[in-house]
């Protein structure tokens, strides 16, 4: 069984939301997850991944700090790539003058992939990330290629650098999928988080919440 | 050409347009979706036929309706069933339904359809795939249903005052589209140009819904009586339309989809801009448009609610339509902007349904300068979804306070203000709505209050020390989605409601109606504040008439002894 890039975005937005991320970060994890699916990356296990690690814990331990000029790192040890992809993607601009960033310990750096594309795309030039022998570039021509899926699907990545570069065409574009699996594993544990967004039902809101009748017999 | 001479009357200011009440009071006009279709598949002449109608006489059993485009070819596979009344519920939470539906993409093989039947009539439980487009099922109108039959069976036409009362003979209810329930994206098909426009799949599919029914209760009659039973006179039967019942599920949509909503009023408001613009209109123009106008006034008449809401409007709207007609008797329509005098005249006279009304009867006559607008009514939502982060703290306060100035200047402390809450429930992952008050459901509250949201950001932006986007994000990550919401707003005028949509007195009905208007729905019957019947199509030539009547003539009912 195949799910709808739809169903992917969805699920996995409610389950950001659910995770604890504030619904404009959620947002942008639906869409991230959605953009490594259509590349044929895993981006529905990363995500899961992430989210279960992760849960519990505060925004403030995750989030970007500026230690120096640079370089970002979190107080809580470990960046999360969903707060930090969406801060690069802010900070498009800065990139596209050509200041390199380095990240420091990053929990699932994969997940960076479509915030970084992204920011390519509004700055007009490519981006480079790197990290444990692994490299890529984000930009209009650009797709990971699924071949490294193992080098870009570390659990952790002990420091992260993101450089624009002006666009090359060199990389190989790859067809964008429309269609993609899911483990039936990630998505139990994909939907257990999304089902924390879900109010628990009362005889009167269910009875009122919808507010339709109960017959259609007329 | 028409425009060169003075003024250009600008499209209506949005703070005007986007309030809840007028959105509540929009009516189908030439830029609705049902409308856009027709006139596309009678233009591209497409083709028509009924591969499989295999029911028996208790009504169950599956049918194939294909409509062959220029490139493709879409087919709606029906499944009907015999369902005992104690199932019967419009309700989204219903499991059986008198019918199911899925439209296809292309032609569907006997093991397609054998691998659809374990599906579609399951609805949510089931599953469909890349080659399905839509989900849908529909329950029938019992009391005209029985009717229809019964004279139908013994040789006779269904009396025409009781087909009027209901008007349909099924009502659908949920119709699923875009990757819902393992459906194709509409990323897959959205490069089509006949889906292009908003929810072609949808109209398509319920258009052959309507076609569907109508040969169904006429086969129901034949297999109850095969010596007497008869056909329905053709322009009776396209008195009849489709049924929809709609609850709260839809409103957030409105809501989700910002561009894409500014695209609809957008479209719209340049149309009316157009046409008021117009320094003049010819006397073949001013005929049509009195003749479109008696056209509605007898819709209007038509028009039945029990809602104490809708009735108050429907009142003032047969006032409008009285205060119309008259008016239109004796002013001048041809010179001296005479479409602007018309609307200003209507802006002091009408209420805001009529206001409307006749906002969707100025586009009739000038399908040259409104079809086209058609084409703009898609959204690339990814084109102004990205934050920019580099907008100065500065200039996003004076953005939100041009954009929610009606927010900034609520009271949020008031508990009228916010006394709902949207959420979603656990027992069927649909849209509810809430009393914050009495209620247990602010930590599940789902972001559809854009103005409360963007008041409490203001605030922050007042107090920050940051002065980009990207900074003040990093400290306040809980306005993300508001921030984005005002930066797609600050490009696209429309985008946003206008209005308090947790407020003590929100009807969700307004929300609906707006998003069914452009559907082309009419007879809007809201059944309480937040679930709305409507008729679809009714009027519409069927599928083997496409091309043989009156083109995209058929919104509004054909007045007694003219030609139709």
């Amino acid at each position: 069984m195949t799910w709808s890039l739809n169903e992917i975005e969805t699920l996995s937005r409610k389950a950001a939301r659910g995770a604890g991320l504030s619904w404009g970060l959620a947002e942008e994890a639906g869409k991230a997850a959605r953009w490594l699916a259509a590349a044929g990356l895993p981006g529905p296990q990363v995500l899961a991944d992430l989210l279960t690690r992760n849960d519990g814990r505060d925004y403030e331990t995750l989030c970007p700090h500026e230690e120096h000029e640079g370089t970002w790192i979190a107080r809580g040890g470990t960046l999360c790539p969903l707060i930090s992809g969406a801060a690069l993607s802010d900070h498009a601009e800065r990139l596209a003058r050509g200041d390199a960033l380095t990240l420091g310990r990053t929990a699932s750096p994969m997940l960076l992939l479509p915030y970084l594309d992204a920011a390519a795309h509004l700055s007009g030039r490519d981006i480079t990330v790197s990290w444990d022998g692994v490299t890529v570039t984000c930009g209009p021509a650009a797709r990971p290629d699924p071949g490294a899926e193992t080098a870009l699907g570390v659990a952790i990545a002990e420091c992260v650098t993101i450089q624009s570069a002006t666009p090359s065409d060199t990389a190989t574009p790859r067809p964008a999928q429309s269609r993609a699996d899911i483990p039936r594993e990630t998505a139990a544990r994909l939907d257990a988080f999304a089902r924390r967004t879900y109010a628990p039902e009362t005889p009167e809101s269910r009875l009122s919440g919808a507010g339709a009748g109960l017959t259609d017999n007329d | 050409m028409e425009q060169h001479q003075g003024m250009t009357v600008p499209p209506r200011d949005p703070d005007h347009v986007m309030r809840l009440s007028r959105l509540g009071s929009f009516h189908q006009s030439r830029l609705s979706f049902m409308r856009i279709l027709l006139r596309r598949m009678e233009s591209e002449a497409w083709r028509f036929e009924r591969p499989v109608f295999d029911i028996d006489a208790a009504g169950t059993g599956r049918a194939v309706y294909t409509a062959h485009g220029p490139d493709h070819s879409y087919s709606l596979v029906a499944f009907a069933n015999d369902l005992p009344a104690d199932q019967r519920s419009d309700r989204v939470i219903a499991t059986a339904w008198d019918a199911t539906f899925t439209l296809f993409d292309g032609v569907p093989t006997d093991a397609d359809l054998d691998r659809l039947e374990q599906n579609v009539p399951k609805q949510e439980a089931g599953r469909i795939t890349e080659s399905e487009l839509s989900l849908s099922r529909a329950n029938r109108s019992v009391r005209l249903w029985d009717h229809v039959v019964e004279r139908l069976a013994a040789g006779r036409q269904p009396d025409r005052a009781t087909v009027e009362e209901v008007g349909y003979l099924m009502r659908t209810t949920a119709v699923y589209g875009s990757g819902k329930f393992g459906a194709a994206d509409r990323e897959m098909t959205a490069g089509r140009p006949e889906f292009q426009p908003p929810f072609q799949i949808e109209m398509l599919s319920v258009y052959l819904t309507r076609a569907f029914v109508m040969d169904l209760v006429e086969h129901m009659a034949l297999m109850r009586a095969p010596d007497t039973a008869t056909a329905l006179d053709p322009d009776l039967r396209r008195r009849f339309g489709i049924g929809n019942s709609t609850g709260l599920g839809m409103a957030p949509f409105l809501v989700t989809h910002p561009a894409l909503l500014n695209n609809w009023i957008g479209a719209r408001e340049e149309a009316l801009s157009r046409i008021r613009s117009l320094p003049s209109a010819s006397t073949t123009e001013a005929a049509s448009l009195r003749s479109f106008a008696r056209r509605a006034a007898a819709h209007v008449a038509e028009w039945h609610s029990d809602h104490p809401a809708q009735i108050a409007k429907l009142d003032a709207l047969g006032a409008d339509m009285r205060a119309l007609l008259a008016h239109l008797d004796r002013a001048d329509l041809c010179t001296d902007h005479p479409w602007n005098r018309l609307w200003l005249w209507g802006e002091t006279v009408l209420s805001l349904e009529g206001q409307e009304l006749l906002a969707s009867l100025l586009l009739e006559p000038y399908p040259h300068l409104v079809d086209g607008l058609a084409t703009c009514m898609a959204a690339d939502e990814a084109a102004t979804w990205r934050i920019d982060g580099a907008m100065s703290v500065a200039r996003l306060r004076d953005l939100v306070e041009r954009i929610y100035g009606w927010a900034l200047a609520t009271d949020w402390s008031e508990p009228a203000a916010q006394a709902r809450v949207w959420y979603v429930s656990e027992e069927k992952l649909e849209p509810r709505l809430g009393e914050r008050a009495d209620e247990p459901l602010e930590p599940y509250e789902q972001p559809l209050c854009p103005g409360r949201d963007a008041a409490r950001m203001h605030a922050d932006l007042a107090a920050t020390r940051e002065t980009t986007v990207a900074g003040f994000l990093m400290r306040h990550p809980e306005h993300r989605h508001v921030l984005r919401r005002a930066q797609i707003a600050a490009r696209l005028p429309y985008a946003e409601i206008r209005d308090n949509t947790i407020d003590a007195s929100l009807l969700p009905i307004d929300m609906l109606r707006m998003k069914l208007s452009f559907f082309g729905a009419s007879h809007f019957d809201p059944r309480s504040d937040r679930w709305v019947r409507i008729n679809m199509y009714q009027h519409a030539p069927f599928p083997h008439e496409l091309g043989l009547r009156s083109g995209d003539d058929w919104a509004y009912p054909f007045l007694s002894g003219a030609a139709s």
